[in-house]
Parts: C-alpha cells; structure tokens; sequence
C-alpha cells in the first residue's frame, strides 16, 4: 500500500494523497505530497475514520484541477459518489485506494473498531431511543410511545452542529439549520423536533449510513437510525439507493427535465 | 498546495478537548475533533466545532488600538502598554488598587494565569480576579 501511493505521487497520477499517520500515538488524517515521498513509509490505515473525502471536497473547492488520491473504506466511497452526483469532487481528478471495512452488520471483518455504538444505558432502554435498534423495531412502539421516546432524544440536543458539520456529503453554503426563517435561532435545546427533522429530511437521497454524525454527537442521539428510515422511504419511493452508485438522484431537479418519478407499483 | 490537519487542544473551558485544525495554503479552514483523544472521543460542542472562526474572523484586531479623541486609533504596542500602565496608576493612586478588577481567561495556559493573578496581586495590589469561564 505504502509503495503503491509513492508510485502515484512519483508517477503523478496523483497530485496528493489524503491517508493516516501515527502522530503522538494518534491514527490522525495526512496529507502525502509528491514533496516529500519518504513520507509515505509512513502510510497507516488507522483505526478511527475521518471524513477524508470532505477534506478532498475542501481542498478541490480551492484547486480545481488537483489530482487527490485517497484512502476508502465502504462509506467513504458511497460518500464520493453523492458528492460525485452533487458536483462537489469530479470523478476523474480523485483515485481511491480500498482498505478494509469497519465492522458492521453486513460485513463482520473490519479493522475500523469505532463505529459500534455502546450497549445503551437503562433510562436510554426505557424511555429514549436505543442506539442499536434497527428501523423494524423502532416501528414496533406505539405511535405515542414512540413520539415520546423520539422527543426525549431530540431534548438533549446541545445544538453544536456536529452532525453537520462532519458529515462528509453536508456541503450547502446556506444551511437550512442556521435560517432564522425556517427555525428558530438563539436558543437552546434548538426548536425541536423541527431542528432534526429539517436536517432528516435534507438526508433523504443524501445519506450515506457512515455513522460520523452519531459518532460526533455528544448527546447520543440515534441519528443514524433516524437517517436510515428517511432513506428507506427514499428508497421504497424512488427506488434509489443512495451512494452505491453515482446515478443521478431523484431529488437532483437541475437539468433538462425534473425526475422526481416514484417507483413504478 | 499544502494541506496540512494540525492536532492541538480546544482553548476554551477547562475540559481540553482534543481538536485537529485543517491548515489549507497557510489558512485555518475548518475544525475536527479528534476521534482517538482520551477527553473528547471525537465529540465536540459548539463553540470547539467554530474554534477556526475567531482565528480567520474579519473583526480580529490585528494591532493595538488606542481611543483618541472619541475614535479608536492604531497605534504601537509601546504606545499602548505605556497608555494602560499610566492610566492603572493614576486610578490607583485616586481611588484605591481594590477599584481594579481583572480578568483572567480560560484561552491562555495555567502558568500565564499564574502571572495574571501575581500581576493583580503583587504589582496593584487587588484580590480581584477572576476568569471568563466561570459561565
């Protein structure tokens, strides 16, 4: 891997390349250059996961016709391919180099060993929202349980915008969750549940189930179970699956026609 | 092109979450919370995710400023301590070292609030201190 990325820089089929290195015992984010390609012996993959193609979209905002190589797992590449769709990196000017998946329910090797959120605590069992639960069994409380159960999730919101801001296919100069017409600003816990539910719904055809947002929030929120049900409407709906390719998304009324077809019954 | 991602410490509370600033052509853009640190396991609240704003904000001062005549005026940093020194003397000398309050603050080190305390304490002679993250 080490020697494969020093090839691209010397060969320049890319310009830089975005990886892990150790640095005072932390796997953090490291930009490689053609530069200085002893470096790249330095090459980790790292256990914890940064947004590495929000760095590449920040850095091609900047320089256009850079060459950004990058280390991918799955949900760095479902993330390239929204922002492929929304025009934010293009695909030619990014080669991605696969590493190894995080652990998940559909993979069960991964090294990534950050992505599992805890076992909840008790009072979280009882009256919040379990982290763990899958859309199904969300579903199976009753309509007012649930509400109540959703409500006392969203309460704890300490409105840091964390969600947002890690999220690697949040990129709108103009953020819906910072518009005093549509939400109530100055305040906390921010307007609930409109706060989230704009931000759930902004993730329909978006969301890519990284995880990062819930890994962010320090209130614990289960976002991502939230997220993940406004995707299986997307899905249901449109019959789109947001990320695993870089088709155009439903929602993407730019162009000659508007496609906002529902799956034919 | 020079990206590079800067590991370092929030500077506000007393917590010292782990942040990691993304330094592009030699511009702070953004901020990151640092996923392996021991305080903050990639959490972060507001006022850690907006660190990079103050540092690249339009309205930072980037000299001193002295108010002359009703209007604020650049001026040096001599200038400037020379300005504050006489008018501390002048307000102790009138109205007592207790008519002085000052203020410390959570964004520098430990030991340079150590100097701020022994600066209230042994230079004019007040027991008023105190801090900003008393919030």
């Amino acid at each position: 891997m080490q020697e494969q990325v020093r090839e691209w820089l010397e060969q320049g089929k890319v310009d830089i390349f975005l990886g892990y290195k150790n640095i005072q015992g932390h796997p953090l984010p490291y930009c490689y250059t053609k530069d200085n390609l002893d470096e790249t012996g330095n090459l980790i993959v790292g256990k914890a996961r940064y947004s590495l193609e929000k760095m590449a979209t920040k850095i091609a905002a900047e320089h256009p016709e850079l060459k950004i190589g990058l280390l991918v797992r799955d949900c760095n590449q479902r993330a390239l391919n929204v922002l492929y769709i929304w025009n934010q990196l293009r695909p030619d000017n990014i080669e991605t180099m696969s590493v190894n998946c995080c652990p998940s329910k559909l993979k069960e090797h991964g090294d990534c060993s950050y992505l599992e959120p805890e076992k909840a605590a008790p009072l979280k069992m009882m009256i919040g929202i379990d982290n763990n639960m899958d859309v199904e069994t969300a579903e199976e409380f009753s309509q007012e349980d649930r509400y109540k159960r959703w409500m006392y999730e969203f309460q704890k919101c300490l409105k840091c915008y964390g969600c947002r801001d890690i999220c690697p296919v949040c990129f709108c100069k103009e953020c819906s969750l910072e518009h005093k017409d549509l939400i109530a600003t100055g305040s906390v816990p921010p307007e609930v549940p409109i706060f989230h539910l704009v931000r759930a719904v902004h993730m329909g055809g978006r969301c890519i189930d990284c995880g990062l947002c819930e890994d962010a929030c320090p209130v614990d929120i289960s976002l991502r179970l939230l997220y993940r049900k406004v995707n299986d409407i997307v899905s249901d709906v449109f019959d789109y699956n947001t990320g695993t390719s870089a088709d155009q998304s439903p929602f993407n009324m730019l162009g000659e026609e508007v496609k906002l077809e529902p799956k034919p019954i | 092109m020079d990206f590079n991602i800067i590991p370092s410490v929030c500077s506000y509370c007393g917590c010292g979450c782990g942040v990691l600033f993304q330094v592009l052509d030699g511009r702070l853009i953004d901020t990151l919370p640092m996923k392996t640190h021991p305080v903050n396991e990639g959490k972060l609240c507001i006022k850690g995710w907006s660190l990079h704003e103050h540092v690249v904000s339009d309205k930072r001062l980037k000299s001193p400023m002295i108010r002359k005549n009703g209007e604020l005026q650049e001026c040096t940093w001599d200038e400037a301590i020379q300005t504050a020194a006489d008018k501390f003397k002048s307000i102790i000398r009138d109205h007592g070292p207790d008519s002085i309050g000052v203020l410390a603050s959570a964004k520098i080190t430990n030991e340079e609030n150590y100097l701020v305390q022994k600066f209230a304490r042994a230079v004019i002679g007040t027991n008023n201190v105190d801090h900003c993250a008393r919030l």
